[in-house]
């Protein structure tokens, strides 16, 4: 189990902590020990980061060609949905969804923009484009 | 800027789950060694709720933990502790004067934050989580010093950082809520704690008259769990199932979705009455724990290769209903239990 090379993770930055697992043997005791998750745990845990890193690469290629607005791409980058998204920035949900189209987005003002980059977290000029 | 510099002599110990762990290390500055599955057990930390319609991180929501702030809150009712519990303060910055002041009193302040981003946090958790906890204690300029149970060490965040924790939005937002412990008696009543405690948690598993909660939602889920692959693909109920696994196993729960440290609770109190009844319901739920991490190695099969199953969905779901019977027999067990 104390395996840091974790070979199922396959971002770099993963796995690194210690953690406390409890766990019961035949003779009726409850043992504690502090170390890394096991295979499944990765294994399950993984999969959830595939499923993101999946929406993200998604929403990344649909701005490229201009499907979308970038807002979806920092939305989904940050595990958000419209919902959340709406709930962190103060503007309600179907505005939201508007900004998703690039023409609605193209016409918003910087007071509209400053507040989506406090919900990501970056600058404004950041928020036009995706890296 | 301040440069006034506050640190308690707090000790952090690792713990398997969020908020008994803070729980016990804040009653352990106060000079009461309480463990972690003690406060677990006594705080009715154990539960379980599968609710399909509300989607979380695009799966259905299962928690295998009660709501925020209820294990702190009933442990200090059940051991006749005075504490506080402020749940939602409007304004942030006066959410962190708040701070401020108890740490100018001396008291360690247990929070409860939203895990995305924090930034000590192991990466592979920094998901949408609004139900952690934390306790701050101490300060040094800009900095908070925090002691999160889920490290090993205790861990600085920065004031921009730690507000921004605590006014996550999603579900459960905490809202800055925050708590401490005023006052602890000299001496606790264990065996009335221990009594409140198993008693609220045999009721919130075994008789809440709603399908969705406790061992009937646990059934439920068995039932849904069979029809994913039909209803939605396989790719999905790969991940559906995913999402089950990964609440029981990996976001701080010690394994098995709190099952092992309920089974050292129960363990422990059975060796402090002497009641030899608990410590049978104790290996009893040991034995439901194992089951619970055997599950997890077969359902870890299907989560690698999402569009080709290598387990079929409908023994997952029979073993998930076994699972359940198997619970539902601890909890009748300890219903019987005269402590």
């Amino acid at each position: 189990m104390d395996d840091p090379t974790n070979p199922v993770y396959k971002d770099q930055r993963h796995g690194k902590s210690r953690e406390l697992l409890y766990s019961y043997d035949e003779n009726g005791k409850f043992k504690k020990t502090v170390g890394f998750h096991g295979e499944p745990d990765r294994v399950i845990l993984q999969q959830a980061w595939d499923v993101f890193n999946d929406r993200i690469e998604n929403a990344r290629q649909k701005v490229i060609i201009g499907k979308v607005s970038p807002i979806v791409y920092y939305m989904e980058k940050n595990l958000m949905d419209p919902l959340s998204l709406s709930m962190l920035t103060g503007i309600s949900i179907w505005r939201v969804k508007l900004h998703f189209k690039p023409f609605m987005f193209k016409r918003l003002n910087r007071k509209i923009l400053q507040k989506y980059a406090d919900a990501f977290n970056i600058g404004v000029n950041k928020l036009t484009k995706v890296e | 800027m301040e440069t006034n510099k506050i640190i308690l002599n707090y000790t952090h110990r690792q713990a398997g789950h969020c908020e008994s762990g803070a729980t016990s290390n804040l009653l352990n500055f106060y000079g009461h060694d309480l463990s972690e599955p003690m406060a677990f057990g006594i705080g009715n930390g154990l539960y379980f709720s599968y609710i399909p319609f509300l989607k979380v991180q695009y799966a259905p929501m299962i928690s295998f933990r009660n709501l925020p702030n209820v294990v702190f809150h009933r442990s200090a009712k059940y051991l006749n502790i005075d504490a506080t519990v402020v749940k939602k303060i409007r304004d942030p910055k006066e959410s962190m004067l708040a701070l401020d002041r108890n740490l100018e009193r001396g008291i360690p302040t247990g929070m409860q934050v939203g895990t995305f981003n924090i930034t000590f946090f192991p990466p592979e958790y920094r998901m949408h989580y609004n139900m952690h906890n934390f306790v701050c204690f101490g300060k040094e300029g800009n900095l908070y010093h925090i002691s999160d149970t889920v490290m090993e060490d205790t861990q600085v965040l920065s004031y921009e950082d730690l507000l921004r924790v605590r006014y996550a939005k999603g579900p459960f937002a905490p809202n800055g809520k925050m708590y401490w412990i005023n006052n602890v008696p000299k001496e606790l009543d264990m065996k009335s704690a221990i009594a409140a405690g198993i008693k609220k948690t045999v009721y919130e598993m075994i008789k809440i008259p709603f399908p969705l909660i406790g061992v009937k939602g646990l059934r439920w889920l068995s039932r849904d769990l069979k029809k994913w692959p039909r209803k939605h693909g396989n790719d999905k109920a790969s991940f559906y199932l995913g999402q089950i696994l990964r609440m029981a196993e990996d976001f701080g729960t010690g394994g098995a979705g709190f099952r092992y440290i309920y089974g050292a609770f129960l363990k422990e109190s059975g060796e402090l009455l002497n009641n030899s009844e608990l410590l049978e319901a104790s290996d009893m739920m040991g034995k439901t724990a194992n089951q619970w991490r055997e599950f997890t190695y077969i359902g870890a099969k299907n989560c690698k290769n999402r569009a080709a199953p290598q387990e079929d969905y409908g023994m997952l779901g029979n073993r998930l209903f076994e699972i359940a019977e198997m619970e539902e027999k601890v909890y009748r067990k300890l219903d019987k239990i005269k402590i």
